[in-house]
């Protein structure tokens, strides 16, 4: 039985505290399972600048099990999956303890992101290019930052779009009909 | 004739006995109308009463009393004297000391609304819970009741203080929590941090997940992960080590109350053998001896043997 009333109180909490910690939860529908928890990108990282999203669903015997937390952003990081954005962290597995909050929990992902734990990687592609070569590794995340966690505004993404040929008015409503995403809007773009 | 005292019922008008009365029926004789009870300290009619209140008795035909001194402790037990000499002069007379005599009710509750008219001896007032409850001729009752009192209200601090205090798990008020069994702390003897007892026995109970260490994780705070062995159940928190102190003390000596259920009065084995919390006894009543066996281990660690059963070598006995 999923303790509603306390998840409700971590998003008022949450939204209290919004502006000091820049971390923010919002319910995805209405029955508190579904979450999205947004970070920003450390500053001083690849990731500066950049607003992750990352899905949260809340399991059953919460708080005494971790939440289910993983990136609906696209990062490059060596404890985060590039494929898939599941979280390698401790807090949210073997670690978890019911005393730790969403909050927390995110904000332990923002300090994951400005210091990488690359010999227990979720990402062994990344992991191997961070210790091998990490000026090509900084540049990688910094270019999925720039693309994948920067909101632009849809007139740039229409701009954008209509910059690589296709008719505006087609562009409109395949962002539209994507949600605001600009690479599905693409995908459809290419394949329609 | 003249020397009889006047019948108290015949100037009532009351009296049954008519002409073979030993009191005088004649109202020209001196009226004895003075009130004893009242003479000996407290008259429960007060205002009320038939006869008069008044400290000495005008037939002035009681003896001196003895001279007093100015100790006022010599002085209360010199008038106990005379009341006991009093009561054994008139031990035909219906008399009841004092201290007999309940205290109003009403008072005792509180306040009593008929104030001074009241016919009832109102106790003394009570410091502590602000009501007149104290008896006034019981020593052993007024010290019960302030003991009792100071404790209730050392109590009642505590539950205010402890009204404020979160669980941090749950992120609800202990003690504003629906139902009275929820609310109730769960203590760790080891660390400081509160929590509700249904969430921290909850997060202690729940499976642990593969690669987890129980004691580090289960088992420790989930704030500050310091290791404890237990969770003691409280309905009021404390405010410093001796008051956990004690909470733990009356906890484990009510669990020393029950029969261990493991233990079975002997017919069963109990895991916590002699560290289990509760009581370990025999059918007959008497209780069990623990004998632990010390073992020198490889490591030269030495350890305490679990029970060996002659068994457990036989079996692994191969008999050629």
């Amino acid at each position: 039985m999923i303790d509603y009333g306390r998840v409700q109180k971590e998003l008022v909490d949450c939204e209290k505290n919004k502006d000091a910690s820049g971390v923010r939860v919002s319910p995805k529908s209405d029955n508190l399972t579904r979450l999205t928890g947004t970070i920003p990108g450390p500053i001083g990282t690849p990731y500066e600048g950049g607003t992750f999203q990352i899905d949260i669903t809340i399991p059953e015997d919460y708080p005494f099990e971790p939440p289910k937390m993983q990136f609906s952003t696209k990062v490059w990081h060596p404890n985060i999956s590039s494929q898939s954005g599941a979280i390698c962290l401790d807090i949210l597995k073997d670690q978890w303890s019911p005393a730790l909050t969403l909050k927390t929990a995110l904000v332990s992902i923002q300090a994951l992101l400005s210091a990488p734990e690359p010999k227990d990687p979720q990402d062994a592609v990344v992991a191997e290019q961070y210790i091998k070569n990490y000026q090509v590794f900084v540049s990688t995340a910094r270019y999925w930052t720039e693309t994948f966690a920067k909101n632009s505004s849809l007139a740039e993404k229409v701009r954008k779009l209509v910059e690589m040929g296709f008719g505006e008015a087609q562009v409109r409503s395949a962002i539209e009909s994507s949600g605001g995403d600009e690479n599905v809007a693409l995908e459809k773009l290419c394949s329609g | 004739m003249s020397d009889r005292i006047l019948c108290k019922f015949f100037v009532h008008g009351s009296c049954l006995k008519g002409e073979i009365c030993e009191y005088s029926h004649d109202s020209k004789n001196p009226v004895n109308n003075v009130c004893t009870f009242y003479q000996k300290g407290i008259c429960l009619y007060g205002s009320r009463c038939r006869y008069h209140h008044v400290t000495t008795t005008p037939a002035s035909n009681l003896p001196p009393s003895p001279p007093l001194t100015s100790d006022s402790e010599s002085e209360s037990t010199n008038l106990q004297q005379q009341d006991n000499n009093d009561i054994e002069k008139s031990s035909n007379v219906y008399c009841i000391h004092p201290r007999e005599y309940p205290i109003c009710s009403f008072a005792a509750a509180g306040d009593c609304p008929r104030g001074n008219h009241c016919p009832h001896m109102h106790g003394d007032l009570c410091t502590t819970c602000g009501k007149k409850c104290l008896h006034p001729f019981r020593p052993e009752e007024r010290e019960e009741h302030t003991k009792e009192c100071e404790k209730k209200q050392k109590h009642i601090e505590a539950l205010k203080q402890s009204q404020d205090i979160e669980c941090s798990v749950c992120l609800d008020r202990i003690l504003s929590k629906p139902t009275p069994g929820e609310r109730k702390f769960g203590l760790l003897t080891e660390c400081d941090h509160p929590f509700c007892i249904q969430c921290i026995r909850n997060w202690r109970s729940s499976a642990p997940v593969s690669g987890m260490d129980v004691n580090s994780t289960l088992r420790a705070c989930p704030i500050c992960r310091k290791l404890s062995y237990f969770v003691v159940p409280s309905v009021v928190w404390y405010s410093s080590p001796d008051e956990k102190k004690e909470i733990i003390d009356i906890y484990k000596a009510k669990l020393r109350s029950i029969d261990c259920k493991h233990f079975n009065f002997g017919n069963g084995n109990c895991p916590f053998g002699a560290s289990c919390f509760y009581k370990h006894a025999y059918s007959d009543g008497h209780l069990e001896e623990v004998v632990l066996r010390h073992l020198g281990s490889q490591e030269g660690e030495t350890v305490i043997a679990d029970n060996l059963r002659l068994s457990e070598f036989l079996g692994g006995l191969q008999i050629f």
